[in-house]
């Protein structure tokens, strides 16, 4: 399971405590049992929030840990989520395959985005990969040929050898599968020399490349790989949805990923995860008012950045231990 | 397409595309003005601009008020609204956070509490349509016709400028602002206060963005969305170079330009797509932007 590489996440921080294992032994319980006692919508819902997590991770690879601003991950997701479901139709691609496809052309646009980001930093940055991610929007809204406008794309199912998975529960598993492999890889990646070079820019171009890191060349592949992440999540988001419009690729859904993230606590991977989850769930139940639910977003952003900006958990954290210290 | 056309296009489209860029102006000048003196790019720009708009509906239409208390009334709303997320909101991240990602992200919170709010009102729901308050008559200027309202708008847009440029220059707040731009520590040093300034900045981009609501209004059809319109403010203060003011004016009307040639000579689709096609091949062939100056080089 995914706990034991979840919580050494930070590299040299402190070592897992015996209440946090029970909690990740219980969450992976529940999740791998969820299909035994649950109904359709809420299966549904943490297929969902599974996508979510894998998008969450490719942010927090280009963000979290390399500190490179990109607004651009709804269009790398949407670029993922084409071209599986397009090499699936077309070429009758097994799933997987298909999966892989999405995720390697999200990943070869990146890198290009990443190339062209090499120019920029901070706000250019922020202001250049929008303008790409909604260019990438209209793109999918106004090529029929291929993405079949603004009518939508339905997906064909997909399709493991003989098995064809027509329902959310037969896709559960295999959504929470490549989820735990995802978190897997971006753990391997974050503990790997060439993680440890992501936030070497992170905190310093100029110090990183001072020790020999090749700035340009971590800032490209940082791209591509965050990029290939997301077009990943596009794919795991074919597994179960039969329907994709450009509508739900913009601005908003980069939003939400960002949200996550931020909720989460920019810079951990189990902050990443975490938030991906709790304003998920947050973002659903807002479903049911929807009259409140932009200014409660807008809210939940303002609140965090002011009190919280390390997010959740770091302030839940905070809070404990203030209390114990009984302040 | 025979030349006559091509020429007679070429005229309308510099002619509405000055009229539709005194208004990118306006709101890229909003931007820039903040950016330079808070290094925040201000991604709640046009709900600030959209809900100015609403808040004037609301007092000329649906109260019957006379428009002499309509238009102060909603430029004062536009500046405590801003002065007071500054001062508020702004402040405390900036203690509680280093990192410019945060006052991005506290402005992009802005931003939905703002649609959603308009939303909430229900007057977001339905388009609808400002009265003009100058008379739209259509005018010929060589062989493009444009309206009165059209001349207002522009000849309102051009004189804020100026009355803006005059005020930045010329006194002494303006000064201290942009004291406040080139080196804030210093400024402190010599007298100005920090947070009153910020405060200040942040109130007259409000009210430079309620302006483009006025002027713009009677023209689009308003919806809670129409905030999106400051993706071309923010494509023509990239263009104009993001720190300069005179390149965000600039800026301004080269992106009306040319969103209306591409209008005219390529397709009505294609205007969406405009605005990011020229963000991202400014900041790839020229990432300071045409008034931006030299590349500064950042050090540990």
């Amino acid at each position: 399971m995914s706990s034991s590489p979840l919580a050494s996440v930070a590299p040299g921080k402190r070592a897992l405590t015996g209440p946090a294992i029970a909690g990740l032994a219980v969450v992976a319980l529940v999740a791998m049992a969820l299909p035994a006692f649950t109904t359709g919508y809420v299966i549904y819902i943490a297929n969902l929030l599974l996508v979510f997590v894998v998008l969450c991770l490719g942010l927090h690879i280009v963000i979290g840990e390399t500190g490179q601003f990109s607004m651009a991950h709804a269009a790398f997701y949407g670029i993922g989520i084409y071209a599986s479901a397009l090499a699936n139709r077309a070429v009758d691609l097994p799933y997987p395959f298909a999966m892989l496809f999405g995720a390697l052309v999200a990943g070869v646009v990146g890198l290009f985005i990443g190339a062209l980001a090499l120019r920029m930093r901070d706000i250019y940055l922020a202001l250049a990969t929008f303008a790409f991610g909604e260019a990438m929007q209209w793109v999918f809204a106004n090529w029929d040929s291929v993405t079949n406008g603004p009518n939508g794309l339905r997906i064909s199912p997909a399709r493991f050898g003989p098995l064809e998975i027509l329902s959310d529960k037969q896709a559960y598993p295999f959504v929470l599968f490549f989820c735990l492999l995802m978190i897997g890889v971006t753990v391997a990646i974050s503990r790997s020399r060439l993680g440890r070079s992501f936030r070497a820019v992170r905190e310093s171009e100029v110090a990183a490349m001072a020790m020999g890191i090749d700035v340009r060349r971590t800032r490209v592949v940082a791209f591509g790989l965050s990029a290939a992440i997301a077009g990943f999540a596009g794919g795991m988001f074919g597994l179960f949805q039969t329907f994709i419009h450009p509508d739900s690729l913009g601005f908003q859904t980069t939003i939400l990923v960002l949200t996550m993230v931020v909720v989460g606590g920019l810079g951990s991977i189990a902050g990443a995860i975490g938030g991906a989850i709790v304003f998920g769930l947050i973002s659903e139940v807002l479903r049911q008012a929807p009259q409140y639910q932009e200014i409660i977003y807008g809210a939940i952003l303002i609140l965090f950045m002011m009190y919280a900006p390390r997010g959740l958990f770091a302030f839940i954290g905070d809070r404990i231990r203030e209390a114990r210290h009984g302040r | 397409m025979d030349l006559q056309l091509a020429l007679i296009f070429l005229q309308q489209g510099i002619a509405s595309g000055l009229v539709s860029g005194s208004v990118y102006a306006l709101l890229a000048l909003a931007i820039v003005i903040i950016f330079k003196t808070s290094d925040v790019p201000n991604f709640a720009q046009g709900e600030v601009f959209m809900a100015a708009g609403y808040v004037a509906l609301y007092l000329f239409v649906f109260q019957q008020m006379p428009i002499w208390i309509v238009l102060p009334a909603t430029l004062l709303a536009a500046f405590l609204a801003m002065a007071l997320f500054r001062r508020v909101v702004l402040d405390q991240v900036a203690k509680s956070a280093k990192d410019l990602v945060y006052l991005v992200i506290a402005t992009l919170g802005l931003s939905y509490v703002l649609k959603g709010l308009v939303r909430r009102t229900g007057f977001g729901d339905t388009p609808r349509s400002f009265p003009a308050l100058v008379p739209t008559d259509s005018v010929m200027i060589g062989q493009a016709s444009v309206t009165l309202l059209d001349l207002a708008i522009f000849g309102t847009a051009v004189a804020v400028m100026a009355a803006f440029f005059w005020m930045f220059n010329y006194t002494k707040t303006g000064r201290a602002m942009r004291a406040v731009g080139m080196n804030p520590k210093a400024a402190q040093l010599v007298g100005v206060d920090l947070r009153r300034c910020h405060m200040l900045i942040w109130g007259l981009s409000g009210v430079i963005s309620a302006i483009a609501a006025l002027l713009i209004s009677p023209k689009i059809l308003m919806t809670a969305d129409m905030g999106s319109i400051v993706m071309l403010a923010f494509a023509a203060a990239i263009v104009g170079g993001f720190s300069s003011l005179p390149g965000a004016i600039v800026g301004g009307f080269i992106i009306g330009i040319v969103e209306n040639m591409v209008g005219l000579f390529i397709s009505s689709r294609a205007i969406v797509l405009a605005p990011f096609l020229a963000i991202l091949i400014v900041l790839v062939l020229r990432p300071q932007g045409l008034f931006g100056g030299k590349l500064t080089i950042k050090k540990v």
